[in-house]
């Protein structure tokens, strides 16, 4: 029996009929065509989907749907404000941390909570915090470097 | 080298925007009204005769829209190399691994298709598994298929020069072997199709493929269709590094079920479902003997190869011929034997991989190089430096290598890690926890030869000015994967037409719009770029003549820059074209202004002379190779080349091995897009390393995977990866666009064995078996303590 | 995934009468979900059922997870009278109805001291707030060890303490140190709260004795005494998302900065159907003056009390020469901090 559940997703409020087994991945991609998340493995190996909830990464494929009630979510899509990339995106745009791009969503969000939470992180905390995050094209290279970039800057804007 | 103003440079891709905001479409992404979704039956067992498929249940659950097995598919034979085609969509008499398909399923939703799939009966006759390579080939093993006598789908054997004359003149000669697991390309995207057929029969699928004309093929010949009523589209695919160069039956199936539902269908594997499906890089065992003369010349090389291969054929033929012919290049080595077979086994089929074929036939090579240079006591590297060979020479195996920058590179990776410095040192501290290696790499730039017999052009592209003037529209079938050949192919146009990075638009992986083999064999770059600039090259030769007939000049003295036509012959009354095009555009606002003829007014002018303008380039490899048996596996226009040097530290006690540095150098000819070229390197550094360290299929006796998932299939984290520095040399290859060659597989190529020799230098013992683990690596070094008048002498 | 219900009780009662209600259908119980949403989802290649003895019980010719055949296959005779395939196939293992899921209760959640100077983490505490706890790492480093070091930072996100016991895999990286510091845990029932030592726990890989109506409420952490250190060491292979091929928690307490010890646990994970408090190292340790040779000593006692069998992850020569190791690794390095801290 579906579950009305609410929630805020990238500041937009949501009252949804869910399967108790739904996951957040499902319902983002499939009720809400936010296919920006991504599938990788389904099983919180890969970190392709992980979303913010309440401010926190969280692997959307290994969160029931009905465990996110009242939270709010932040997915890739909602990084851009106003149609700008966010610093963050940007960096990732210049510094060519972006090969094949499908981990590129959830190693964003990752990295948008990191720096969130520490402005100025150091190498291997920046390591760290995106070794949940699989990629497979860049050796992590570029993507630390971007982060690197954003992370040297005294803007707080993320 | 010439001034380019796009060229060389470090613009950002041209789909990075839409990967950071998540705009890029991969299959699964895409929607489509009343789309149904397919499931696939996967064989439980290793090898079993199929008795019977009961299908009744399935078909009557309520959801369900067809159930298909080789009933409904049919049983021609299809596979990668035509000589082998020994693959059916379903399995009909036998399945051969855990995982071999045996039905599918379409229905409303996921959840019916896979009860569906559960509630489909079939009764196996089971049967003794092969699983060991070593021993498949062996009397009265049980065989896989009929058609492989001693289950060796192909064998090799090679003798260039004579090595027995080598043996001669050696002074040292040693043999070493070793050994490598199955390995799985990790991409992050698992594989996912959706197939379609509109009222006219024509049959279009999106897949996450990397050669959409191959499988336009494969589609058209299992399945039975007119392959111009066949069109693949490849939208953004999260990667692929060689196992989706090759059709699938997930692709199979979904063609079909859309064929007999008449509905869109869609399957998404599951991360298992990509590790069954594998076609990823085999299992080698390598057998090397090694001689030198004296004063450290290569003498010759004895080369034996076993692969294991899994089920089925796949690119198996391509990968046992490349893992001898790859080891002509990059030393001079008059004289080599090479004896390979690749056999099948109850395991899911293997195929190319980041390095077809070549990576640990190299591996065991360098190793080879830093033991032999140990015995002579010379450094590695300068070893290496003695014999490698220069542009304009040719390999025993008859590879002509037109540019090579293998020195460069090499003398680079020394400079660039302080390796004699460090190098001094390790001789003092040989076997306490830290080391430094050296190793280097060779590998193709494209594939002199099409997978299918043929003298087809690899690939064409054309170029169309937008009939309104303004821009151009790049149509390939080019395949961007990840890798960036969108970014080339854009980076190649505007250089070309002298116009901004934006006004060019690429749109590729489609078999509609050209014919390209696809990414694999590194062959992009070189191939299709060397088309796009023909493409460009015609389109501006057109826009020219047009203006100069116009403007009553000699075509040659103008010229397309900065988004602007320029005379080479003083100052052009353009005035007529001016007000011809502002005539055209009354009320716009943004109109040219500028003292000189833009782009945007000759190329509608030049419409207004000639109708579209559309330029069209090609490429086809001249004739390539020797005359010998299997002479066109590893052929190629050029050939790339890479030095790397890594350095780790050993915990003695635990194993645990971290790799503090690796700095690469890879001679890419020229670099079209230096980001691009590095983040090649350093993604093949991190392959490599995982290769190295931590990779493998683990099978139980059954031959099921154990670690079918990404928590034990071990790639690297963020954690593990060290600092990466790339290097790029530029040796200017004469059959690449601009110089260009190859960057994607073959800046692999020295990562496993830099990596192995500096384990050496920290512990003093060597391993025969991959992946280095830390259980393998403690076991050796206590073998060394037990019996230390084996081991070399530091 | 299968289809189950999740029930969300708002208060820890509600939680216990919904468990009490659907016992008998099958109810599992939602903390974090990183170990229980991956068990529950339905696999991709059937087990072909008359090759799997012990398997043929299960309806429709097909088993919900692989890994239950693994354990029957290779140890049909760890438990006597085939307990283990009845617990797994009792409670455990066959898809549920209903689950539970905790993540409302307040409650469960938090790090805090009690009066007499113990430790009290709540059940559904994340892995991440106990490895970011300056207490914890300061008083329990082993613990704050084990979280620091847990699957990724995405695991550790979701992932909660009573989640990582409860779940009893030999190889659980909060459940190790929390033996080696000798937590103990609170289980709560309609009936009243039972206190259980954490070394008694667990009974079999992923079986527990917890009973059908207990839910883990909370582990309590006694409070260190002077001269106290304690240390946490996972040995894998690469250097995040992991399961241990070995882990070792030490805590040892001594009478004055130089000795004699008056307390020490060894606890491993990883060698043996359970993790295991290595019993030897105390007849060793206790009462003497600690030394490289003691500590060798202990090592070589401590390597007998592990029971580790080969699988893929290691074998079990290995993980007995690791158990060695880092025990004595380990015990240095819980010294050196016991030392420290007055």
């Amino acid at each position: 029996m579906k579950k009305l559940i609410s929630l805020n997703v990238n500041g937009i409020a949501h009252e949804l009929a869910v399967e108790p087994r739904r996951t957040l991945l499902e319902l983002l991609r499939e009720d809400l065509g936010l296919t920006g998340t991504k599938k990788g493995c389904g099983i919180g190996d890969c970190g392709a989907c992980t979303v913010l909830v309440d401010g926190v990464a969280t692997f959307s494929c290994l969160t029931l749907a009905i465990q996110v009630n009242g939270c709010s979510v932040e997915t890739v899509e909602g990084l851009t404000k106003d149609g700008k990339l966010s610093r963050l995106q940007q960096a990732f745009v210049d510094h060519g941390a972006i090969q094949c791009g499908y981990c590129t969503p959830g190693m964003l969000m990752t990295t948008t909570e990191l720096l969130r939470r520490n402005q100025h992180p150091k190498e291997q905390e920046i390591r760290k915090a995106i070794s949940g995050n699989l990629c497979r094209c860049t050796g992590y290279q570029k993507i630390v470097e971007a982060i690197q970039e954003v992370a040297r800057s005294e803007n707080e804007e993320i | 080298m010439k001034k380019y103003s796009i060229l060389n440079s470090r613009v950002p891709r041209v789909d990075a925007v839409d990967k950071v905001t998540g705009k890029a479409l991969y299959t699964d992404d895409i929607k489509m009204p009343g789309i149904l979704i397919g499931a696939i039956l996967h064989s439980p067992l290793a090898h079993a005769r199929i008795l019977n498929i009961d299908t009744s249940l399935a078909e009557r659950l309520p959801g369900v829209k067809a159930v298909v097995t080789h009933r409904e598919a049919g049983t021609t034979p299809y596979g990668v190399s035509p000589a082998r085609y020994d693959e059916t969509i379903f399995c009909h008499d036998k399945v051969r691994y855990v995982g071999d398909e045996i039905a599918a399923v379409a229905a409303i939703d996921l959840d019916t298709a896979l009860e569906a799939v559960s509630l489909i009966k079939v009764d196996f006759e089971e049967l003794p598994v092969v699983l060991d390579g070593r021993r498949a080939m062996e009397e009265g093993r049980p065989l896989l298929h009929d058609i492989y006598k001693n289950n060796i789908c192909a064998e090799v054997h090679w003798h260039f020069g004579d090595i027995e004359q080598g043996k001669k003149e050696s002074y040292i000669v040693r043999t070493d072997h070793l050994t490598s697991k199955m390995q799985d390309a990790a991409f992050l995207e698992p594989q996912s199709v959706i197939a379609e057929v509109d009222s006219h029969g024509n049959l279009t699928m999106w897949s996450s493929t990397q050669a959409p004309h191959y499988i336009q093929r494969t589609l058209a010949m299992a399945l039975n269709i007119p392959l111009h009523k066949v069109r693949v589209i490849k939208p953004a695919v999260g990667g692929g590094f060689g196992p989706k160069a090759s059709c699938s039956t997930a692709e199979l199936a979904t063609c079909l079920l859309a064929i007999k539902t008449g509905k869109p269908v869609k399957l998404t594997f599951d991360r298992e479902q990509v590790f069954l499906h594998s076609r990823a890089r085999h299992q080698f065992f390598h057998t090397m003997t090694t001689g030198v003369k004296k004063d450290g010349t290569l003498a010759f090389l004895d080369h034996q190869c076993i692969l294991d291969g899994g089920a089925y054929a796949s690119f198996g033929i391509a990968t046992i011929y490349y893992a001898g012919s790859l080891l002509g290049g990059p030393y001079r080595l008059k004289n080599m034997k090479y004896d390979g077979y690749r056999v099948v086994t109850n395991k899911p089929a293997c195929g190319a991989q980041r390095g077809h074929g070549a990576v640990i036939a190299r591996a065991l090579f360098e190793v080879q190089l830093d033991r032999i240079a140990e015995e002579l006591g010379t450094d590695p590297i300068e070893l290496r430096l003695k014999n490698v060979m220069e542009a304009g020479e040719t390999t025993c195996n008859e590879l002509f290598v037109s540019s090579f920058g293998m020195r460069e590179a090499l003398e680079a990776v020394r400079d660039s890690a302080a390796w004699k410095k460090k190098r001094s040192l390790s001789g003092k501290t040989r076997g306490q926890g830290r080391g430094i290696g050296a190793a280097c790499g060779f590998f193709v730039s494209g594939a002199g030869y099409p997978i299918y017999r043929s003298r087809t052009y690899h690939c064409t592209v054309v170029t169309k000015v937008d009939d309104v003037g303004g821009g151009v529209t790049v149509s390939s079938g080019a395949a961007d994967i990840g890798q960036g050949s969108d970014t080339v192919l854009a980076m190649i146009t505007a250089e070309e037409l002298g116009l901004p990075l934006d006004d060019v638009k690429v749109i590729s992986g489609d078999s509609n719009l050209s014919v390209d083999l696809g990414a694999y064999s590194s062959r992009t770059t070189l191939m299709t770029g060397a088309a796009c600039r023909d493409a460009a090259r015609d389109v501006k030769r057109q826009i020219l003549e047009a203006i100069a007939g116009v403007l009553c000049v000699p075509p040659e003295t103008l010229d397309l820059k900065d988004g602007k036509v320029e005379s080479l012959s003083g100052e052009l009354d353009f005035s007529k074209i001016r007000e011809e095009y502002l005539r055209e555009h009354k009320g716009f606002i943004d109109l040219p202004n500028e003292l000189c003829l833009t782009f945007r007014e000759a190329s509608r002018i030049a419409f207004l002379e000639r109708g579209s303008i559309v330029g069209v380039g090609m490429y086809r490899p001249p004739p390539l190779g020797g005359s010998f048996k299997g002479a066109t596996v590893g052929t190629s226009p050029a050939f790339g080349c890479s030095a790397q040097v890594a350095e780790v530290s050993v915990d003695l006690g635990t194993g645990e091995i971290t790799v503090e540095n690796i700095t690469g150098a890879h001679d890419c000819g020229f670099a079209i897009n230096r980001t691009q070229v590095e983040g090649q390197m350093q993604g093949s550094m991190m392959m490599g390393m995982g290769e190295a360290l931590m990779e493998q299929i683990i099978y139980d006796k059954k031959g099921r995977i154990v670690n079918a998932n990404l928590a034990e299939y071990k790639i690297p984290t963020a954690m593990d990866m060290p600092h990466l520095e790339a290097i790029i040399v530029e040796s200017n290859e004469p059959h690449g666009p601009y110089g260009a060659k190859e960057v994607g597989e073959g800046a692999i190529m020295p990562v496993i064995p830099s990596i192995l020799n500096a384990v050496y230098d920290a512990t003093g013992v060597r391993i025969e078996e991959l992946p280095l683990t830390p259980e393998r690596l403690v076991a050796a070094m206590e073998e060394a303590k037990k019996k230390p008048s084996l081991q070399e002498n530091p | 995934m299968p289809r189950f219900d999740v029930l969300v009780p708002e208060s820890l009662e509600e939680a216990l009468e919904m468990l009490g209600e659907h016992a008998d259908k099958g109810v599992r119980i939602l903390a974090g979900g990183t170990d229980l949403l991956v068990d529950l989802r339905r696999p991709i290649i059937p087990v072909h059922v008359p090759r799997c003895d012990g398997c043929a019980k299960h309806p429709g010719g097909m088993v919900y997870s692989t890994i239950d055949c693994e354990l029957w296959l290779s140890e049909p005779t760890a438990h006597a009278g085939g307990s283990l395939r009845n617990a797994l196939q009792d409670s455990r293992r066959i898809s549920p109805q209903y689950l539970i899921s905790l993540h409302l209760l307040r409650e469960l959640k938090g790090i805090k001291r009690l009066d007499n100077g113990s430790l009290y983490i709540g059940a559904t505490t994340t892995i991440r707030e106990i490895a970011h706890s300056e207490k914890v790492r300061r008083c329990w480093t082993a613990l704050a060890e084990g979280a620091d070091n847990l699957g990724s930072p995405l695991v550790r996100n979701r992932g909660t303490l009573g989640g990582n016991i409860a779940n009893a895999r030999p190889a659980a990286d909060m459940f190790v140190p929390t033996i080696g510091l000798n937590g103990i845990l609170k289980l709560q029932s309609l009936g009243g709260e039972r206190l259980l030592p954490a070394r008694d726990f667990a009974s079999g890989p992923g079986l527990t004795v917890i009973e059908p109506l207990e839910i883990l409420t909370a582990v309590i952490y006694p409070a260190p005494l002077s001269y106290s250190g304690s240390s946490y060491y996972k040995l894998a292979n690469r250097k995040a998302l992991e399961i241990s091929t070995v882990g070792v928690s030490v805590s040892l307490t001594l009478e004055a900065p130089d000795g004699p010890i008056t307390d020490v646990r060894v606890a491993l994970g990883a060698v043996g159907p359970t993790p295991i408090l290595a019993e030897s190292a105390k007849g060793i340790l206790l009462g003497e003056t600690p030394d490289e040779p003691l500590f060798k000593k202990a090592a070589q006692a401590i390597r007998k009390d592990a029971r580790p069998i080969d699988d893929h992850r290691g074998s079990a020569w290995y993980r007995s020469n690791m158990v060695q190791l880092l025990s004595e690794r380990l015990l240095k390095i819980a010294y050196i901090r016991a030392k420290r801290n007055k």
